[in-house]
């Protein structure tokens, strides 16, 4: 596998696997009216036909159901605020769509080198790995009062509500729905104080900034792990891996913030004006943005540092160019 | 020297010898000039030199490979190797102009000024007599036709005002440029030059004219100001201070005056000798580490630099470079620190540590060196905004507004509206402080202040 195709696949990889976050581009244009419109594809010359999404105002709260409370025994833990906040759910999606990212196209490879690769990825691309990655990250500096008051938070029902949605979005299959509900936004845009909200949201939460930091941190561990087994003239230094983690970060940062808003709109459209009120509250009080920083922090480097044993494995396993063979013809019976 | 002069001038070392030339009969060294000169077009000068090091061990006696090993080595930075075989050159083929020609330019680029001049000496008196006498006693018209008609005499020429100039003897080098031509009273030098530039013409072209603009017409401030900072830019240091400094002395405006004496100071070491040996040596391990990606190469060489120069800050610079590239950060951070301590008033120094500090979240450290690097250059406006993102990350918000604010005003009135810049503001007033740090992007947009 070429180095550059490793780079867009770790782009890939990272647009996928962020929970809030669609694969597909999305585009955004003012109309002569003035109306903003979101699309995952260019205006089109004619009316598109896509189902369109219902109207904000008449949408039914179909949550999913809210996990059961635990019984609470003691101080809040990291477990229980990974547990309540959902993440500890949605890391089975980011665990599948990164070892999908990370697998070769069907017959790419030989079938023994496949399953080299799909053994490798069972194993160092789980939900079990990220999530004690994660979980030990947040445990290396517990600050009691903000854990406390984010949990409180988080077992309020409004915040229950947040989380069941979001697990629920999370799920890969949801990403064909977005693509879908971003093509009827086209014909009916969302009202524009609930774009304000959202992207009132995302700012002080920083989930585009961490997606992006996301893209960042996978393409800087796939370019690491596979310039560890380059030969020296053509590894990359470390100077230069960051670099082009940045220069990459840079260039996709604006196409996630738009994929953001989409998934946003999309995932949280059963909540209400005022509940998505309550949420940027909470996000933009000490505890949130003790609770966003550290949760941004503890994601990236999980995400950065599984990617990288991964990919490590994966090239000693299975050399880069083992990576681009032709697939196999069929034999001819005449032979 | 770019590297395609270097390939002419390594082709002509590699020509056969010209037929005035009287040298012992030696049989060439087969195939190593040849892969030597194979290997430097194809850029690989370290293997080059090693070709060129085969061809004058296997031939010893061999002008031409002599000479191309000392070429190759001056343009790897190897200086006592090039002193070596140009001397074994000189002292095999004492009448060769070629060789003396080189020898003689090796001699001024590392400021053996007098040596050089003894050289230039007896390249003239290689010329026929008619030809000396001329040179020496002709009136002015005659000179532009005899040097065209000698190119080896403008050579001559050229390389003895360069000295002058070097040695701070501006007038006498004007005086020489009068003298044989090479500049004529009455031509406005410095709006041809002026005019080069605005209408992008190649950089070489541009550097001529701005040289011809210093030496023909003495009171154009603006045009040996900015011979200067060109000069600062691209790394020689010494012609530099002083084309700024006579910039200064010429200028009739007190706030012209003013910024000549600061960007000496914060930009050029103030009165800091560099001395021109470790001036040019900084020069080629620059290229070494940025064109040829040879930090071993480089490394030694700015380690030379610092051992010759300690005084000059921008070695510490490209060391701190080095080893943020190969991962050390505490290096980098350490070669920056010494560079500090070795000119306090260096404005890059501080800028580029205080932003290597917000790149480890050092914000607090950061700050004070940023602070520091906006107050040698006030118009520093990719330093504030930098400034104004570490002041975000320690929640001191009223003091990131200032900042920004101040950076994006500047901006505006050169045409640059750093979006992303003001997009982030527009965000951080309409709803608070956000997760995401501010962006802080380095606009070039005055030259001169953001090379070093």
């Amino acid at each position: 596998m070429t180095e550059r195709v490793w780079v867009v696949l770790a782009v890939g990889t990272a647009l996928a696997a962020f929970p809030h976050v669609s694969a597909a581009e999305v585009y955004r244009w003012v109309d002569a009216h003035g109306a903003v419109t979101y699309s995952d594809r260019p205006q089109p010359p004619s009316e598109v036909v896509a189902p369109a999404p219902e109207p904000v105002s008449v949408r039914k709260a179909t949550p999913a159901a809210p996990p059961v409370e635990p019984a609470r025994t003691g101080p809040a833990t990291v477990e229980e605020l990974l547990e309540l906040s959902g993440l500890k759910a949605q890391l089975a999606g980011i665990a599948s769509r990164l070892a999908g990212q990370l697998q070769p196209t069907q017959g790419q490879m030989s079938l023994k080198d496949q399953t080299a690769v799909d053994r490798i990825l069972a194993r160092a691309v789980s939900h079990d790995k990220i999530y004690a990655l994660v979980r030990d990250e947040l445990r290396r500096d517990v600050d009691r009062v903000r854990l406390e008051a984010t949990v409180a938070w988080l077992r309020s029902p409004v915040a229950r509500k947040i989380a069941a949605l979001e697990v629920a979005s999370s799920e890969p299959a949801t990403e064909q729905k977005i693509g879908v509900y971003a093509a009827g936004l086209k014909a009916n845009p969302p009202p524009a104080p609930r774009v304000e909200l959202l992207q009132k949201l995302d700012w002080i939460s920083g989930a585009a900034e961490t997606s992006a930091d996301i893209v960042a941190a996978v393409t800087r561990s796939v370019s690491k792990a596979v310039s560890a087994t380059s030969p020296p003239a053509q590894s990359l230094r470390p100077g230069q891996i960051e670099s082009r983690a940045e220069e990459i970060r840079t260039r996709v940062s604006e196409s996630i913030r738009q994929a953001q808003l989409v998934s946003m709109l999309y995932t949280y459209q059963s909540l209400e004006d005022a509940e998505l009120a309550e949420y940027v509250r909470f996000s933009a009080s000490d505890a949130g943005r003790w609770y966003n920083a550290r949760m941004h922090k503890a994601l990236v480097s999980a995400v950065g540092g599984v990617v990288e044993r991964a990919t490590a494995e994966l090239v000693r396993a299975v050399p880069p160019e083992r990576w681009t063979r032709a697939p196999e013809s069929t034999p001819s019976k005449a032979q | 020297m770019k590297a395609g002069m270097w390939a002419i001038a390594l082709t002509l070392l590699l020509a056969p010898a010209a037929a005035a030339q009287q040298r012992p009969a030696v049989a060439p060294p087969s195939g190593h000039l040849e892969r030597a000169q194979a290997e430097f077009q194809a850029g690989r000068y370290a293997e080059a030199l090693e070709e060129a090091r085969r061809a004058a061990d296997s031939a010893p006696t061999s002008v031409r490979a002599l000479t191309a090993r000392a070429s190759m080595a001056e343009f790897l930075g190897e200086f006592n190797e090039a002193r070596t075989f140009y001397d074994r050159a000189v002292a095999l083929a004492p009448d060769d102009p070629g060789v003396i020609y080189h020898t003689a330019s090796f001699a001024v680029r590392v400021g053996e000024y007098d040596r050089a001049l003894g050289l230039l000496d007896r390249l003239l008196a290689l010329h026929p007599r008619h030809v000396r006498w001329l040179f020496q006693w002709a009136p002015r018209v005659a000179q532009a036709w005899l040097l065209r008609e000698n190119p080896s005499l403008e050579h001559i020429v050229q390389i003895k005002i360069d000295i002058l100039t070097e040695k701070g003897d501006l007038e006498q080098a004007r005086t020489l440029a009068r003298a044989y031509a090479i500049v004529k009273a009455d031509q406005n030098y410095c709006g041809e030059a002026q005019a080069k530039q605005q209408a992008s013409a190649g950089r070489d072209e541009i550097f001529k004219a701005f040289r011809l603009a210093t030496l023909g017409q003495p009171d154009s401030a603006d045009c040996i100001w900015w011979y200067g900072q060109w000069l600062s830019d691209e790394g020689y240091v010494r012609l530099g201070r002083l084309m700024v400094l006579e910039g200064t002395r010429v200028t009739p405006l007190a706030g012209n005056k003013e910024s000549g004496t600061r960007y000496v100071r914060i930009r050029l070491g103030g009165d800091r000798d560099v001395p021109k040996r470790a001036e040019q040596l900084f020069l080629i391990a620059r290229q070494r580490y940025l064109r040829d990606g040879d930090l071993e190469g480089a490394t030694r060489l700015f380690d030379e630099v610092i051992r010759l120069a300690p005084a000059f800050a921008r070695p510490y610079n490209y060391r701190a470079m080095i080893a943020w590239d190969l991962g050390d950060r505490e290096g980098a951070l350490g070669w920056l620190q010494r560079g500090i301590q070795a000119d306090p008033d260096s404005w890059r120094t501080h800028r580029n540590l205080g932003k290597l500090l917000d790149a480890v979240e050092r914000y607090p450290e950061a700050e004070t060196h940023l602070k520091k690097a906006v107050a040698l250059f006030t118009d520093d406006a990719g330093g504030r905004l930098a400034l104004a993102r570490v002041l975000y990350a320690q929640g001191k918000y009223d003091e990131f507004v200032k900042e920004t604010r101040g950076a994006v005003g500047f901006l505006a009135n050169w045409n640059d509206q750093v979006p992303e810049v003001r997009a982030f503001l527009e965000k951080f007033e309409r709803w608070g402080p956000g997760a995401a740090l501010p962006p802080a992007p380095d606009p070039h947009v005055i030259i001169g202040w953001n090379y070093d």
